[in-house]
């Protein structure tokens, strides 16, 4: 995974330039520069907003919302945060690396548990602990989805966002380019009123959608589709006695049993545990790998008792469009969801606040009007530092989550201490760090060994059909 | 190792190769539930993931019902959750039933002293029993187990056990074909250019039309290889292309300006 990851990086630098540059004449290319210097200097020089600040609407209260509207709030931008349900306890693992405690300055106490064993079983159930490796203050850290997202958009609020209880329904976007105010329309529940809510509208010079995968904000942009997995999910509360094991460790079931492109899940969370698969391609047998997940892990949570049943879109890959005018979209709404691993909420937090930044960088601090290229600039930075990270993940599903011996290779790879330090490394700190060239090649063949000798034995296992 | 290793890397291709067909219909299929949310849900209602249905398509389904009603659709669904787990929890007995067992399966492992022959461990026999277990895994998975954890490992069959089984046959024509590619080629090279055999070697040119020779012979072994090739360049670079898009927009609406 590693020798993969490192030797991909120095590819990758140049692949994310030709990311946007490939298959289009370098005439277009120049013309596109232009463009974009051309915007950025006339939004230095745009008009300033006289006698009021720059009013954004975040809509949509995820960690990608609440990251958003604290960094537009603390840059001086009149900020309205819209969430419908201010409770909501969404579908997810809920798993963040290490680092965005210290990014986003979380405190330990939404900290549910702190994962430092994971274990792999592959199809055959040999079963690998990764975390080996890990240094004593290095965890996986596992928070409750409503804790998480209720301590984001408080602290939004105490930086000055207001934050609002409401449906975002519609808006009227202004000709693009005009520099007139967006008029978003939207329900407001107050809790003294009437549960129905009462129909609202405003008027705002930008919008973050950061509404997750049925994003309403990209369906008004036109942003285009995206294929996604449909992830279930089911909390079992187990006996004490078998939550004990649990406690600091999580697992993750492969085979075509559990899922045919994605991997099932035990997730330990404060008081029980997350039991779930998903599944991009077999969609409607989904039951079927939640069974086969459940029976996997049998012995485990025996007796347990199912307390919660969620299911949730995940995204596979970036709407078309993420950008349109002053409207960007952030998190599952513009699709920045790892393959392989299935993690998204680092990088909706991360692209939040990345976006933010541009608003307030493009707008001097919320006192000038600011137009498509600045969000450009969100989108070119969000591309460039995590562009690698995706390629490698999808690089490493479409490997290893292929068939049943691909997984056993995977299993087995997994096994290696230099592995696992590589992934936690690439994991909880989010940088691809180059390894040593001699490990490296040590586990290319290794690598390539595992998946020969599996294939072999799936050529075996086919003949005993036959 | 070397020799070990050469011919050995066309099998991770056609390993690679060998499900995307498969995968890319079966996207296809899904398009379908897509394309027709509605349709998917009531499919799937009917399957009885009436829950993740409606999750999936809340924000559709409250343009509809108000949110309420979707609170208690969701405690009705929890029920029958509940229900189901005990039905699971009998179906699990059932399956417990169904271990691997073999003679030879012992603690988790093969039991190697059982498969010596002639006082030389039999490891094609290893390899034929490891591939019926896993066959018969995947017809009948079985329950991981913290208390007896599975710890055969491949890797204690060594590599020429692999060889002499896999690649020794195929090796053959392959190298046969290798041969007949060289010899013509450098025929030609001569007769074009007059360049001797001998003299072709110190060429770089030469040397180039070598490798591709070389590895042409590796990578395509069957007329179909060169489908399954091209579409697992595709494939590649699909992933790529969708994290494109939005900034090949702006190349459009450039072109237009």
């Amino acid at each position: 995974m590693a020798a993969i990851s490192s030797a991909m990086a120095a590819g990758q630098n140049s692949d994310f330039l030709g990311l946007r540059l490939a298959s289009t004449s370098s005439e277009a290319r120049n013309a596109n520069r232009r463009r974009l210097s051309r915007q950025i200097r006339a939004s230095k020089s745009s008009p300033r907003l006289s006698g009021r600040p720059l009013r954004v609407a975040v809509i949509g209260g995820g960690p990608a919302g609440g990251a958003a509207a604290e960094t537009l709030a603390k840059g001086g931008v009149e900020t309205v945060l819209i969430e419908r349900k201010l409770d909501n306890s969404k579908p997810c693992g809920g798993a963040i690396p290490l680092c965005m405690v210290g990014e986003f300055d979380l405190p330990l106490d939404i900290i549910d548990r702190k994962v430092t064993k994971m274990k792999m079983i592959s199809p055959s159930n040999v079963a690998v602990d990764i975390g080996r490796t890990l240094k004593p203050h290095e965890y996986i850290g596992m928070v409750r989805r409503e804790v998480l997202d209720a301590y984001l958009r408080d602290r939004a609020a105490e930086a000055g966002a207001t934050v609002v209880n409401g449906l975002f329904l519609k808006m009227d976007s202004p000709p693009a380019g005009s520099g007139e105010r967006y008029k978003i329309y939207y329900n407001e529940y107050n809790s003294k009123k009437s549960a129905t809510g009462e129909k609202k509208e405003m008027e705002v010079d930008a919008v973050i959608g950061a509404d997750g995968a049925n994003s309403r904000v990209a369906k008004e942009i036109g942003a285009g589709d995206y294929e996604y997995a449909i992830a279930f999910q089911e909390r079992v509360k187990i006996p004490e006695a078998k939550m004990e094991y649990y406690k600091d460790r999580a697992e993750m079931y492969v085979g075509d049993d559990v899922s045919p492109d994605f991997y099932g899940w035990v997730f330990p969370k404060c008081d029980h545990v997350a039991v779930g698969t998903g599944t991009v391609t077999h969609k409607s047998d989904i039951k079927r790998f939640q069974a086969a997940t459940r029976l996997r892990a049998c012995d485990k949570i025996a007796g347990g008792k199912i307390i919660r049943v969620e299911a949730h879109p995940i995204p596979e890959h970036p709407r078309p469009r993420r950008v349109l005018d002053r409207v960007a979209l952030v998190g599952d709404a513009a699709g920045y969801v790892t393959k392989c691993s299935g993690e998204g909420i680092y990088f909706a937090a991360k692209s939040g606040r990345m976006c933010a930044e541009a608003i307030v960088e493009g707008s001097a601090k919320g006192t000038r009007m600011i137009d498509e290229g600045d969000l450009r600039i969100y989108l070119e930075k969000f591309d460039k530092t995590y562009w690698p990270t995706y390629k490698v993940l999808d690089v490493l599903q479409k490997v290893f989550y292929r068939s049943n011996s691909a997984r056993e290779a995977f299993v087995e790879m997994c096994a290696d201490d230099y592995v696992q330090k590589m992934t936690f490394d690439s994991y909880l700190y989010k940088r691809v760090v180059p390894g040593n060239p001699l490990d490296d090649l040590k586990l290319a063949i290794n690598t390539i060994g595992s998946l020969v000798r599996s294939s072999a034995l799936r050529r075996e296992m086919a003949k005993i059909t036959a | 190792m070397a020799s070990s290793l050469s011919p050995s890397l066309p099998t991770i291709f056609s390993t690679l190769i060998s499900k995307p067909n498969h995968r890319s219909q079966s996207l296809q299929l899904s398009f379908f539930p897509k394309k027709l949310p509605s349709l998917f849900m009531a499919r799937s209602a009917d399957n009885g993931t009436g829950a993740a249905a409606s999750a999936v398509v809340e924000e559709k389904v409250e343009a509809v019902n108000p949110p309420p009603k979707m609170e208690e659709e969701k405690m009705v669904e929890v029920k029958d959750k509940e229900e189901s787990l005990s039905s699971n929890g009998v179906a699990v007995e059932n399956a417990e039933v169904l271990t691997f067992k073999d003679p030879r399966w012992v603690g988790g492992t093969w039991d190697l002293t059982q498969f010596s022959k002639g006082g030389k461990t039999d490891w094609d026999a290893v390899i034929d029993a490891e591939a019926r277990r896993r066959k018969w895994l995947e017809d009948n998975p079985e329950a991981s187990s913290t208390v007896e954890p599975v710890v055969f490992d491949t890797s204690i069959v060594p590599w020429w056990a692999w060889v002499k089984r896999y690649h020794l046959p195929e090796a053959e024509l392959l190298n046969g074909r290798a041969a007949m590619i060289g010899f013509f080629m450098a025929y030609f090279v001569d007769s074009l250019t007059g360049v001797g055999l001998v003299d072709q070697m110190g060429n770089f040119f030469c040397k180039i039309l070598l490798l591709i020779s070389v590895s042409g012979v590796m990578l395509i072994r069957k007329n179909e290889d060169i489908e399954k090739l091209k579409k697992l360049i595709e494939e590649t670079t699909f992933y790529d292309k969708q994290w494109q898009a939005t900034w090949q927009e702006d190349y459009k609406s450039d072109s237009k300006n």
